[in-house]
């Protein structure tokens, strides 16, 4: 094995020599023309999902000129993160996050589905459990999704205080992580109780992944403000203008394909002021 | 029971069959080659970095009691929280990945290095320090050549942990297997959860054949410096966000925790090592019966083989991604994450106890069956209290491992420090997360402090690889 020392070496440097090369050539060339579009995880962050999300992509960059990354990080704290630091461009977030990342980096609200201003949480158990109404969760495990979550954490928290249940005290709770699991740990009896996304229940139950006749809603939360795609605090101002003149656009049916991937039927622009009640929800609740 | 035992079987048939189709295996070359390209530049900074750390500990250099100190405090916080942290800094994507596996690597190859350097032959070592010659010098023509068959067994070894560690990287938002793992749970797609874990068996068993290889030839090693090369430059971060990483790591300054969290924590580091010892338990319990039937020298050469693949299986996958197939399927909390680590556990005691069964000595063996013993007593009262010590070792090894693996799980929902500490970072309480790293490392640390304590004690300090 001596004998092959000297060919490590000159290996060795040769690689050496190649990386110092290139290290010299322009790095970014491409990063700087593509768009780099963020969406949180919840609806699901693989190959394939993002592969589906294709016609969104060619929408947005014929829309916009320019070539567009989509990017699905699996948490919402790296999304937020990458706002900060530049490597996202544009990112879709829930109202938490959102209401998180305009304090700590000051992205920029700028549309949002229709039905994200009139969004809702629902509480489910199983059909034949004994629970009909929030109080008969005292003394039950209940299941959460993702801290972070607006629909899955914040809202109905909330919404428990407001019914006079304190659930640090009242029950036993934990994080499921996101709202499939949530809806699998009720189905499967791991708990008594969760509280779950709308538009992730529904979808779960259409498309079959939940039992339809194990499953029952026992108390849907008020409405509040949701989810919003958001622009980076210093990103172009055309680039933003014409992000949101994208979204402001689609109209069904000519759009469906794009509409479906963002299960929504049409968008309006977003407003920051409107995210006051639940910044103030948020801090009472320590979560901000 | 015979309720829970059919659920547990509907359970493992909704991953069957695995996802084999052509559109699929396609989409995940991209995510294979992040992971692959994850490990081998992780690595290759790993050594750069690690080795001559190494020397300078081994050669006592200036502040070598420094450099060991840091390299223990690096190695005792989580991958998994150094991959979240180095989003901050390089973006999101691969690079991430990167920087936090070259982190946790550097420091281990650093440490064990060093320790195999210092315990080089003192002699040709004096020779080569009495010509006057350099460090480096001594490094190149001493220390290294004198334990290059040591350098590279731990090496490939290392290799292979770095790839399972990619995958865990990766579920953070690193890309590669990883993500795309995190992803189909979350969207219960399980039969594609399977492929992904026949991927990723697949592949920690090819670093392991090429292992094998390059102790018999150590120039294939060589060919990995290409392949970290171009990962290096294919995974590069797109950006480097040095100052808005300046702003957000002095934002976690100084640690804070309110008076509730400080007086919860005795319970999340008791929930902590109960998962820690539940998972030691479990792993303990389900490898020794196995041990038993993959020790050659026990049973049939067929069936030890066959055992051991599946110790195989067990030991490629790591505990974070059984915990979060567990978390999904079986539900959360502290008893998913001692499964996930007992699960884990059982592959990697499984071997080890099966090797030390069969490194027993021949003699006393030989007398007892010459006495005509049939094969259970001679199991019971020749191999076992034979190989008593070293199964002993090897499960407290296993507990230490584990204390750091339970704060891992934990991010995921397993309860304890780990969650605390996710829990904070997804808020944005970075002041409050850096006190959880803090809580996390000191309990690592101790960890590694008291097992170390206790081998000695007991006299079996002996390095389990």
């Amino acid at each position: 094995m001596f004998s092959s020392r000297p060919i490590s070496r000159r290996c060795v440097l040769a690689s050496g020599a190649a990386l110092v090369a290139l290290s010299a050539l322009p790095r970014r060339a491409r990063a700087a023309t593509a768009l780099r579009v963020g969406m949180i995880p919840d609806a699901g962050a693989t190959q394939i999902s993002i592969d589906q999300k294709k016609p969104l992509r060619d929408y947005l960059a014929a829309k916009l000129g320019r070539d567009v990354d989509l990017v699905i990080p699996t948490n919402y704290n790296a999304t937020v993160e990458a706002l900060g630091n530049g490597s996202l461009d544009f990112a879709y977030l829930g109202g938490l996050t959102y209401v998180k990342a305009h304090a700590q980096y000051g992205v920029v609200p700028l549309v949002q589905r229709t039905s994200d201003r009139e969004f809702h949480s629902l509480f489910i158990t199983q059909t034949a459990a004994p629970i009909n109404a929030l109080k008969d969760i005292r003394g039950k495990k209940f299941a959460f999704g993702d801290i972070n979550s607006t629909s899955g954490h914040l809202m109905p928290f909330y919404a428990m205080t407001q019914a006079g249940i304190d659930p640090d005290k009242d029950l036993s709770y934990r994080y499921t992580g996101n709202h499939p699991a949530t809806a699998k740990a009720v189905e499967s009896g791991a708990v008594d109780a969760g509280a779950i996304d709308e538009s992730v229940y529904r979808a779960m139950l259409d498309g079959g992944q939940l039992d339809k006749s194990k499953m029952r809603i026992f108390f849907t939360t008020p409405p509040f403000l949701d989810y919003v795609w958001v622009a980076r605090k210093d990103s172009a101002p055309a680039d933003r203008t014409a992000f949101a003149g994208a979204f402001l656009s689609l109209h069904a049916p000519g759009d469906a394909a794009v509409l479906e991937i963002l299960r929504g039927t049409s968008f309006v622009r977003a407003n920051d002021g409107e995210y006051d009640l639940l910044r103030t929800i948020a801090t009472k609740l320590k979560l901000l | 029971m015979i309720d829970a035992f059919t659920n547990l079987l509907r359970l493992v048939g909704s991953f069957f069959p695995p996802d084999l189709s052509a559109a699929y295996l396609r989409a995940l070359l991209v995510p294979i080659a992040q992971t692959i390209g994850m490990a081998a530049a992780g690595m290759l900074i790993a050594f750069v970095l690690g080795v001559p750390l190494a020397v300078a500990i081994a050669t006592r250099a200036p502040g070598h009691r420094l450099i060991v100190a840091v390299l223990s405090a690096l190695r005792a916080i989580p991958d998994l929280t150094l991959a979240i942290l180095a989003v901050v800094v390089v973006g999101l994507g691969p690079a991430a990945g990167i920087v936090a596996l070259a982190l946790f690597y550097s420091a281990m190859v650093g440490r064990v290095y060093g320790d195999l350097f210092a315990a080089a032959d003192a002699a040709p070592l004096e020779a080569l320090r009495a010509t006057g010659a350099s460090r480096i010098a001594i490094a190149v023509y001493g220390l290294i050549p004198l334990t290059l068959p040591d350098l590279l067994t731990f090496g490939t070894y290392a290799f292979e942990c770095a790839m399972r560690a990619s995958i865990i990287v990766g579920a953070v938002g690193g890309g590669g297997i990883g993500t795309e793992l995190a992803g189909t749970l979350s969207t219960l797609d399980f039969h594609r959860t399977l492929t992904l874990l026949i991927v990723l068996v697949a592949l920690v068993a090819a670093v392991d054949a090429f292992g094998m290889l390059a102790r018999r030839d150590p120039r294939l090693v060589l060919l990995l410096l290409p392949l970290g090369l171009i990962s290096l430059w294919l995974y590069r971060p797109q950006i480097f966000a040095f100052a808005h990483a300046v702003h957000t790591f002095a934002t976690m300054f100084p640690p804070h925790l309110r008076a509730s969290q400080i007086a919860s924590l005795p319970l999340l580091i008791a929930q902590t090592l109960a998962i820690a010892v539940g998972g030691t338990v479990i792993g303990a319990l389900l490898a020794f019966p196995a041990s038993l039937v993959a020790a050659r020298r026990i049973v049939p050469f067929a069936v030890a083989v066959a055992v051991r693949r599946v110790f195989d299986v067990a030991r490629a996958i790591p505990e974070l991604v059984f915990g979060l197939i567990l978390i999904v399927t079986v539900g959360i909390g502290p008893l998913a994450g001692a499964l996930a680590l007992g699960l884990h556990s059982a592959g990697v005691l499984g071997k080890l106890y099966a090797e030390s069964l069969e490194n027993v000595p021949a003699a006393p063996i030989d007398a007892l069956a010459a006495t005509g013993a049939r094969r259970l007593p001679i199991v019971a009262f020749g191999f076992l209290p034979l190989a008593l010590g070293p199964l002993v070792v090897h499960t407290l090894f296993r507990l230490e491992w584990n204390v750091r693996a339970a704060t891992v799980v934990g991010l995921i929902g397993a309860g304890g420090i780990g969650q605390a500490l996710y829990q904070a970072q997804q808020l944005f309480f970075y002041q409050q997360m850096l006190a959880y790293v803090l809580v996390t490392w000191g309990l690592v640390a101790l960890s590694d402090w008291f097992g170390e304590r206790l081998r000695l004690r007991l006299g079996w300090n002996f390095v389990a690889a």
